[in-house]
């Protein structure tokens, strides 16, 4: 038990300060402009709730918040798998093979933003890129600029590239995490590798795995500048996610709409963070404790 | 579940490297090669000339030292603030402890796209705008979340005891922090660092929107270098070296990478 020391706010005042600064504030500010047509910054109309009506009553809003969740639902289905397979190979695997391994699969994480499209655009050019040539050489009519399904097999696999690494850390720091008392337990009561996986391994790994869901489902569900530069949400908005919207308007300087728009997308976080925080709370520990 | 054999699991971390390194050996290869005529230079041949021309330009090299300048200035503050606030955090419970936690979880998942209209137009009230200092800033609302929530994590896995015999031997708090604890958990600030690091350097929307007309870092040096002739050796050769750092960081946090994130809440 840690003790009750209220003192403490001391030590977490400074991060506070900054927090409220560069977060709270711009959110207050934020809340203020959503009610009002802000044609310039001095001279404010109050128009009250009509540009959130405007968002919640339109079929575009609900159609980008259905590609999003599409997108981070693939990304999710994709990266979690393989991050976690990843690492489970890596901790059976010699010390100078985990570090190589993590070193590479993390340089993706380095990259600036605004340089990955740019990096896998030069990838698939169909005339000097590595892959785009290959897939002409093949006779792969790939197309990512008109054809939905290929803009978005691109920015799936970027994505993927992009952030396989995180995965992979977080997976591994919860696998290295379990004690080796654990597998001689399990050795002993001669467990399948499956139930391994399944009352050692995944229990232990909770932790750090919410948290790579989290992330990953925020950072794909947010998806902004990669789908931006890969197609600018074409073919036919079939790549318009949920940020390229908000991106359009803050671009154009509607102060209002986009404050609005902020605050919806503000509030969708703080659901997401909600119910993560409900589920990782409540749930009873399932570990198996090994056999003394 | 069957555990493949020590032969297939290197040909996935093999296949896992190729899909990692090929992409971003294209990008490699175009930096060292000459992509506009120039005279004395075939275009589409091996030069050096894409490097040449970023010693020899004053705007690039200010943008590689604006990244350089924003990112330490930005870890420095994340580590200073972080780490006491850490420590709090993994030895007291206090009044509403738990809801600034999730207030700090909130805040690193809120994506900067959202906060990035409220922050262009608060900057540039107060002079924040086209400098560093205004980036360096900004980042902090993801980045103390992540430093607090790797720190803690670090100074959990220190006994209390180490704190107690400290303090009995006359330590004041920062005293102890830093003889004491910041060389017991070395480890965790080189892991925190790295991931404020990287999390700051890539960082885009609000680093283009607090820098529109000065004080660009060397992601919007490299857009601004798109136009109608763009000399992609030259947007290649910048990205190689935007990635130099990062990479120089990852290699060094190699055998703690995985450490920082055990971690119980």
């Amino acid at each position: 038990m840690k003790p009750y020391d209220n003192r403490a706010w001391f030590l977490v005042l400074p991060a506070l300060v900054i927090v409220t600064f560069v977060g709270i504030l711009p959110l207050v500010a934020v809340t203020n402009y959503s009610f009002q047509d802000l044609f310039s910054l001095s001279n404010p109309y109050w128009v009250g709730v009509d540009w959130y009506r405007n968002i919640i009553t339109s079929e575009r809003f609900y159609a980008s918040l259905g590609r999003s969740f599409l997108f981070s639902a693939i990304v999710l289905s994709i990266q979690l798998p393989l991050g976690v397979w990843i690492a489970l190979l890596l901790q059976r695997s010699r010390r100078i093979v985990v570090s190589t391994v993590l070193v590479l699969i993390t340089v993706p994480l380095v990259v600036p933003w605004n340089m990955i499209p740019v990096i896998w655009l030069n990838f698939i050019n169909p005339n000097i890129g590595l892959a785009g040539r290959m897939l002409a050489w093949l006779g792969v009519g790939f197309d990512y600029k008109f054809n939905a399904l290929h803009t978005w097999i691109v920015l799936i696999v970027m994505d993927t590239w992009h952030w396989l690494g995180l995965v992979v850390v977080l997976a591994y720091a919860g696998i290295s995490s379990i004690p080796p008392a654990y597998y001689q337990a399990a050795a002993i009561d001669a467990a399948s590798p499956w139930q391994v996986f399944r009352f050692i391994q995944l229990p232990k790994m909770k932790t750090v795995l919410s948290m790579a869901v989290l992330l990953r489902f925020m950072d794909s569900f947010m998806i902004y500048i990669e789908a931006f530069r890969i197609n600018a949400g074409g073919p036919d908005s079939a790549t318009a996610f949920l940020s390229l919207d908000l991106g359009e308007e803050i671009q154009s300087f509607n102060y209002g709409p986009s404050a609005a728009r902020s605050i919806v997308y503000f509030l969708i976080v703080l659901t997401v963070a909600w119910i993560f925080k409900a589920a990782t709370s409540t749930r009873a520990p399932v570990a198996l404790e090994p056999a003394e | 579940m069957k555990s493949p054999s020590a032969l297939a699991r290197i040909t996935l971390f093999a296949l896992v490297g190729a899909f990692v390194l090929v992409p971003l050996a294209q990008t490699i290869v175009t930096s060292f090669v000459s992509t506009l005529p120039r005279a004395g230079i075939a275009e589409g041949h091996f030069s050096l000339i894409n490097y040449q021309n970023i010693l020899h330009s004053p705007v690039l090299q200010q943008a590689i030292l604006n990244s350089v300048i924003y990112v330490v200035l930005n870890v420095a503050l994340c580590l200073g603030v972080g780490l006491p606030a850490a420590y709090a955090f993994a030895r007291y419970s206090f009044v509403g402890d738990r809801q600034l936690f999730f207030l700090l979880l909130v805040f690193r998942i809120t994506p900067t796209v959202v906060l990035s209209l409220p922050i262009f137009v608060l900057f540039a009230q107060i002079g924040l705008e086209n400098t560093p200092v205004g980036i360096a800033l900004v980042h902090c609302v993801f980045n103390i979340p992540i430093s607090i929530w790797i720190l803690e994590g670090f100074i959990a896995s220190v006994p209390r005891e180490f704190d107690e015999t400290a303090f009995l031997d006359g330590h004041s708090l920062p005293s102890f922090f830093f003889r004491h604890l910041v060389p017991a958990i070395a480890p965790g600030i080189g892991v925190t660092a790295f991931f404020c690091f990287i999390f700051s350097w890539v960082e885009v929307v609000l680093a283009r929107i607090l820098t529109t007309t000065g004080g660009k870092p060397i992601t919007m040096a490299i857009n601004a270098l798109f136009g109608f002739r763009t000399d992609f050796g030259l947007v290649m050769a910048m990205t190689v070296l935007a990635l130099v750092p990062g990479i120089a960081m990852i290699y060094f946090v190699r055998n703690h990478l995985a450490k920082g994130f055990v971690i119980r809440t």
